[in-house]
């Protein structure tokens, strides 16, 4: 099959097999190959599952041409952040040297639901060590080396679900699952240009992930165009008996939003203090572009300590989580310097404050919500900055050596946010907007994304091949 | 006793516990970085402190009682 396929969004793709245009088999060879040929170039791959991906698309080509279509996703090739429990021999690394043969004999419920989508695995892919929660500060920090940057590759393609965001990007897969404790899918969306989804905690089942933050940790899709963010939003989500944290809401995908629905958009006073000026410019344009959609309007949120909230729960419970590994001194074998032991500063923190934090955060999310209630979206640039060169150190939120009042409210809350390309920076590197909801309002934010993309088209450009 | 001389007697405190248990593992350069990293925990905690909260005010948590069903 021609490469004409690549940088197809996925309802286009879906379109075709569904028309018997396109063959699920033919598909899945080539973004196979890709991943295979381009894959190393970007340092994006645990694991080619070229057997499991034949095997789905042979049995997807076989049902559409009985008849029995599932779906959008049905045929459709993806690539699955290695944190993501998989079955028949595929390993689950977490990125860490310590588990880079480790297998499990089970698959995530996320993974089991892309298959009764009808979605073709063809990949585990890369990941800072243990999605970051060791504390590093530069992108080598995972045994398959630093995430590469389609658009540069000198740069670093976020984390922690740096290999979900550079295939992607680089059209290796038409859309990847990653995971987000705080950053860890907007972060790589906006350095590889892509859309981004972090659904609200709760929505999409974490069984079968690993877990850094119990009450942090989230599910969700990174892909070219925030419309395809909604269709594999709606095959992952839902109640699973597995995950006691997920609710018993349907989620349905309402990609019919009202041609010239007008949005209500807020902005958080001081958002773009210390953003690169490149960021600040670009996001400028795009609150031009949204007062096209709606309105727009100042907010303030009450003054706590918010980055310390979702800091101090982040530390405890991912001390906790690999308490064995910590105490074994085993994180002596992960890939950063740091990481071998920053995590042992975590027993610094005291039960009295977790709980503390625990209870501030109810004030925040009545807080957040607040503000949100009469908007449609929160929106602010995705990062501060563009992404970090390869060898640089990297500023983090969750260290503390960047502020990060979107990310601090939006992950401790549990809010979902969808992040979308909204220009160009230093050294060629994306920048980006991220739009902010209530809780359970993905349908709002993707709505609100999907408008802003109708009215732009940095989601059309796309790297050049290496 | 200063806000600085209280902030770093608290480091100090909890640095001791951090090297009581795994200052064996590491050289000086690295329980440096581990001081760096209790300074920024004892800043976050003395902000959480700051905020007043009441009685009422209940943590995020999602426990529930549990009984299995036959």
């Amino acid at each position: 099959m021609a490469e004409d396929v690549v940088f197809t969004p996925v309802r286009q793709l879906a379109e075709g097999i569904r028309a018997r245009r396109l063959s699920p088999v033919a598909l899945t060879e080539t973004f196979l190959d890709r991943l295979e040929r381009l894959g190393p170039r970007y340092n994006a791959v645990v694991t080619v599952t070229r057997d499991r991906a034949i095997e789905q698309a042979r049995r997807a080509e076989a049902e559409i041409a009985a008849g029995r279509y599932r779906g959008p996703l049905h045929g459709i090739p993806y690539g699955a952040k290695d944190l993501l429990a998989t079955s028949g021999g595929i390993p689950t690394t977490w990125g860490a040297a310590p588990f880079k043969d480790r297998c499990f004999d089970f698959d995530a419920t996320a993974i089991l639901k892309l298959e009764a989508a009808g979605a073709v695995l063809c990949a585990k892919l890369a990941m800072v060590e243990l999605a970051g929660g060791m504390g590093y500060r530069q992108p080598n920090a995972a045994f398959t080396g630093p995430g590469v940057n389609p658009w540069n590759r000198e740069a670093w393609s976020g984390g922690s679900s740096s290999g979900s965001g550079s295939a992607v990007a680089a059209g290796l897969v038409p859309f990847a699952i990653g995971s987000e404790t705080w950053g860890s899918i907007l972060s790589p969306a906006g350095n590889c240009g892509l859309a981004g989804l972090r659904p609200t905690y709760g929505r999409v089942s974490r069984h079968g992930a690993m877990a850094l933050c119990w009450t942090l940790d989230k599910l969700g899709p990174l892909a070219l165009t925030a419309d395809d963010c909604g269709l594999v939003l709606e095959a992952i989500a839902g109640r699973d008996a597995a995950d006691p944290t997920t609710v018993d809401r349907a989620y349905r995908y309402d990609a019919g939003a009202p041609a010239g629905r007008r949005f209500r958009f807020g902005v958080l006073r001081g958002i773009t203090d210390g953003c690169e000026d490149a960021v600040r410019e670009n996001f400028a344009r795009s609150l031009e572009v949204l007062r096209g959609l709606g309105t727009v309007e100042e907010v303030a949120l009450p003054d706590l300590p918010y980055d310390d909230v979702t800091r101090t729960i982040l530390f405890a419970e991912a001390a906790s989580a690999f308490e064995d590994l910590i105490e074994s001194g085993a994180i002596a074998g992960l890939t950063a310097p740091e990481d071998h032991y920053t995590p042992y500063a975590r027993d610094a923190i005291l039960a009295k404050d977790y709980v503390k934090a625990l209870r501030l955060r109810s004030v925040m999310a009545r807080a957040a919500d607040r503000v949100l209630a009469p908007l449609d979206a929160l929106v602010a640039p995705g990062r501060a900055t563009v992404a970090a060169m390869l060898g640089a150190e990297v500023r983090s939120a969750i260290r503390g050596t960047a502020r990060d009042v979107m990310g601090a409210v939006g992950n401790g809350a549990g809010l979902p946010a969808v992040a979308v390309p909204n220009g160009f920076g230093a050294r060629g590197l994306p920048t980006s907007l991220q739009l902010m909801g209530r809780a359970w309002e993905e349908n709002t934010v993707l709505a609100a994304a999907r408008a802003y993309q109708s009215a732009t088209d940095w989601h059309r450009r796309h790297p050049a091949d290496p | 006793m200063s806000d600085a001389d209280a902030v770093r007697a608290e480091v100090d405190t909890l640095l001791a516990l951090v090297r009581e248990r795994y200052g064996s593992r590491m050289d000086a350069e690295q329980l440096a970085g581990v001081r760096t990293s209790i300074e920024a925990i004892v800043q976050a905690s003395r902000a959480l402190r700051a905020v007043r909260l009441t009685n009422a005010d209940e943590p995020a948590q999602p426990f529930a009682a549990y009984r299995a069903e036959p």
